[in-house]
């Protein structure tokens, strides 16, 4: 990971900090101080510029982003638990609060690893901690955190910092409520609109079905506030105009209706302004509907199912490389629509083949434009690759004279259910990046069951079926969290349980980390068994390209 | 439904409340006899290799489990590594590290060999990938499989030369520590 320059970054941070909402006695020095902490807490970078230096057991050096706090103790400050160890939070209150009577009394929302049962830090102490490892309680630190050489301007911006973190007050969640936005791009497919908006309300109905109209607040003999009570509310952010007008559109809904996160969503030929509206938010924006997602790792706000046609590029750029091992390949031809998200699929697949001697013609068809007038010069040996929709694989008439090699898209064309034509069958493998229909049949049966029970008509069942998975995910990790509502905590949260799940839906398998933004990595490649019908049949194992 | 998993997390909380933080974690040693097992893992070059040839080439072996997106305990292990095999110095004759991933979907050789590269490992230490089965295959004969990637415990492995018993040490040791045992383990003791 690259360092960004000092200053901009220290610009970039003094905005998070206001952002954090970071109240108390937080005057305009107290945020650029708590700025400078933030970027040791995230980055490892001193003010100076200079690596923050850190010693751990056994006399090993770490610098720098490998030294950074936020490694262990996560964007949040609450920690985590990794294998055995559960690393505690270190957010301001859970270090400042008072030594409870009994554990009884601690009075914090739940976080694993929190200690309610030790003399409370003080300045001084944590000062301590971080640079000689030795606790509150004077015994020494877990062999995991690091011993830092921090001076005393670094150690108080940290400090500082450290005290930002704090659970407060967290806009969308009040006492009986919890608001959740999902967004949709004024070019999404209708019938996915549709239908993705019928599962959400369902789940949300239901969701509230069981919940009292005042929620009575529990106490256990911890005394921990569990208000399992909160009603969902979805707000429906419906984009229109152009997509450079968007951010400004959502900032406006945002403030106008604050939200705790973004469920769900659908895009259509792209997503970048909502992805760059909730990294600027900090707002959670959990698995939209989208065929070509954002590809940006080392951001968080952010998580997807998967890399969509993206993935099916890397897949088809495995399928090329094993078809040049068996044949001569002079030409890869690839053809969609202009203004779709094919675009960027086939120039993802033409930069994968880029030194391989091998020529990649892009043909962008604009709408209307007959298809024909792209394979007219297509010749024996040349490889087509098709990125198109359902309505236009049904007008592809008969392939090109002696093409043998075609590739296409199937989660642009439909999957299984895509009307290829069935002169073209015998020549097309198709990518799959989903599980195959025999294989995630029980998965996928319980939430059709479910949406029969509540007479939801299937009109885009993948959409429908990924939406319902999220809702369920989200849910799942909330009742986790029990009442701590912090958003990076949710992200965490969410990053570190997704594995565990068994319900995935169309996705054999679910996870996620820290740093890791797309929770399927792989796809099959398919081909139909039959000139028609739906049955596909895999050339392999599942591939992660 | 809100009550039980009310219940579960004050549970929870009972459970970890003063557990965390505590100092140096108890680090246990067994020698153990492992099949190893023949699958085919991807090494951080590229090339699909089967486990038990990359073991058995006559060097000494020392193994562990890692993935890249581990932010705690994996980068501390390969930085023990890191230090092990720089301690260790050329005298010490051929010696053969090992880091299979635990995360192999997200662990494409690509990235692999740059996480190796950020630890300074050479070609007497290298990184495995593979398909999910395989890796699981490997941490499950090597007992190290604890449910999912999250929930690893840092374990050390390592074997003289073919068909002698491994030597396990579970948590964690430093670079002088994981010398010396090695040292004791050449040295047949």
């Amino acid at each position: 990971m690259t360092a960004t320059p000092p200053r901009r970054l220290l610009r970039e941070l003094v905005g998070l900090v206001a952002l954090l909402g970071f109240v108390g006695n937080a005057a305009a020095s107290n945020d650029s101080t708590a700025a400078g902490g933030a970027a040791i807490y995230r980055t490892g970078v001193l003010s100076s510029g200079q690596p923050l230096q850190a010693e751990r057991e056994g006399g090993i050096q770490v610098a720098g982003t490998a030294a950074a706090c936020i490694n262990c103790h996560r964007r949040s400050g609450l920690g985590m638990k990794e294998g055995r160890r559960t690393i505690p939070p270190i957010a301001g209150s859970y270090l400042f609060h008072p030594r409870a009577g009994t554990e009884d009394d601690l009075d914090l929302p739940f976080v694993e690893g929190m200690k309610g049962d030790r003399d409370p830090y003080t300045d001084l102490t944590l000062q301590r901690a971080i640079r000689s490892g030795i606790g509150a309680d004077g015994k020494p630190l877990s062999y995991l955190m690091p011993r830092y050489t921090l001076d005393d301007a670094a150690m108080s911006e940290l400090v500082a910092y450290l005290k930002t973190l704090s659970p407060g007050a967290v806009p969308g969640v009040t006492d009986t409520l919890l608001h959740f936005a999902t967004i949709i791009t004024p070019d999404a497919d209708p019938l996915k609109r549709q239908g993705m908006l019928e599962v959400l309300e369902k789940f949300f109905a239901d969701k509230n079905r069981y919940t009292r109209a005042i929620s009575p607040r529990l106490r256990s003999s911890h005394r921990l506030m569990f208000q399992v009570n909160r009603r969902w509310q979805l707000h429906v952010w419906q984009l229109t105009g152009p997509a450079d007008t968007w951010q400004a559109q959502l900032r406006a809904k945002l403030a106008a209706q604050p939200v705790f996160a973004v469920l769900s969503g659908l895009g259509g030929r792209t997503w970048e302004p909502v992805h760059r509206f909730c990294e600027e938010q900090s707002l959670p924006c959990l698995f939209p509907n989208l065929d070509l997602p954002v590809v940006a790792e080392a951001d968080f706000d952010s998580l997807y199912l998967s890399q969509g046609v993206l993935l099916e590029a890397r897949l088809m750029s495995g399928e090329l490389q094993a078809l040049r091992e068996s044949t001569p390949l002079h030409r890869v031809v690839q053809v969609y629509r202009v203004g779709d998200v094919g675009a960027a699929a086939a120039e993802a697949l033409a930069a994968s083949q880029a030194g391989d001697g091998i020529t990649v013609v892009k043909r962008g068809l604009s709408a209307g434009r007959n298809l024909a007038t792209a394979f007219r010069d297509v010749a024996p040996g040349d490889v087509l690759v098709l990125w198109l929709r359902a309505d236009d694989v049904a007008r592809l008439g008969a392939p090109p004279a002696g093409v043998s090699q075609v590739l296409i898209s199937g989660q642009m064309a439909g999957l299984e259910q895509a009307p290829l034509p069935a002169a073209w069958r015998a020549v097309t493998a198709m990518t799959y990046p989903f599980d195959l229909p025999d294989k995630r049949r029980v998965r996928v049966d319980f939430p059709l069951g479910w949406f029969r029970i509540r007479q939801i008509p299937v009109v885009a069942q993948q959409v429908q079926v990924d939406t319902w998975l999220v809702c369920g995910i989200v849910s799942d990790t909330l009742n986790r969290m029990v009442d701590t509502f912090v958003r990076d905590y949710l992200v965490e949260r969410v990053e570190e349980t997704l594995e565990h799940r068994a319900v995935t839906g169309y996705y054999p398998r679910l996870a996620l980390a820290p740093g890791q933004r797309f929770a399927s990595k792989g796809g099959y490649v398919v081909r139909f068994a039959g000139p028609s019908g739906a049955h596909v049949v895999a050339d392999s194992d599942w591939i992660v390209p | 439904m809100g009550v039980r998993q009310w219940g579960l997390a004050a549970l929870a909380a009972s459970g970890t409340l003063g557990l965390s933080a505590q100092a140096s974690p108890e680090v246990t040693r067994s020698t153990v006899e492992y099949a190893v097992p023949a699958v085919t893992l991807v090494r951080d070059d590229g090339k699909r290799v089967s486990l038990p040839q990359e073991m058995d080439d006559g060097r000494p072996v020392v193994l562990n489990f890692v993935f890249t997106s581990c932010s705690s305990i994996c980068p501390l292990m390969s930085q023990v590594f890191g230090e092990f095999r720089r301690k260790l110095g050329g005298d010490a004759g051929p010696v053969h590290l090992m880091s299979i991933s635990t995360d192999p979907e997200q662990d494409t050789p690509t990235r692999l060999n740059a996480y190796a590269h950020q630890f300074g490992a050479g070609s007497d230490w290298q990184h495995y990938t593979g398909t999910l089965q395989a890796s699981l295959t490997a941490q499950r004969a090597f007992d190290v499989y604890r449910g999912d990637k999250m929930s690893h415990a840092p374990v050390t492995l390592m074997r003289a030369a073919p068909g002698k018993p491994w030597r396990r040490i579970d948590g964690f040791v430093t670079p002088d520590e994981l010398l010396d045992e090695y040292r004791q383990l050449l040295a047949g003791k």
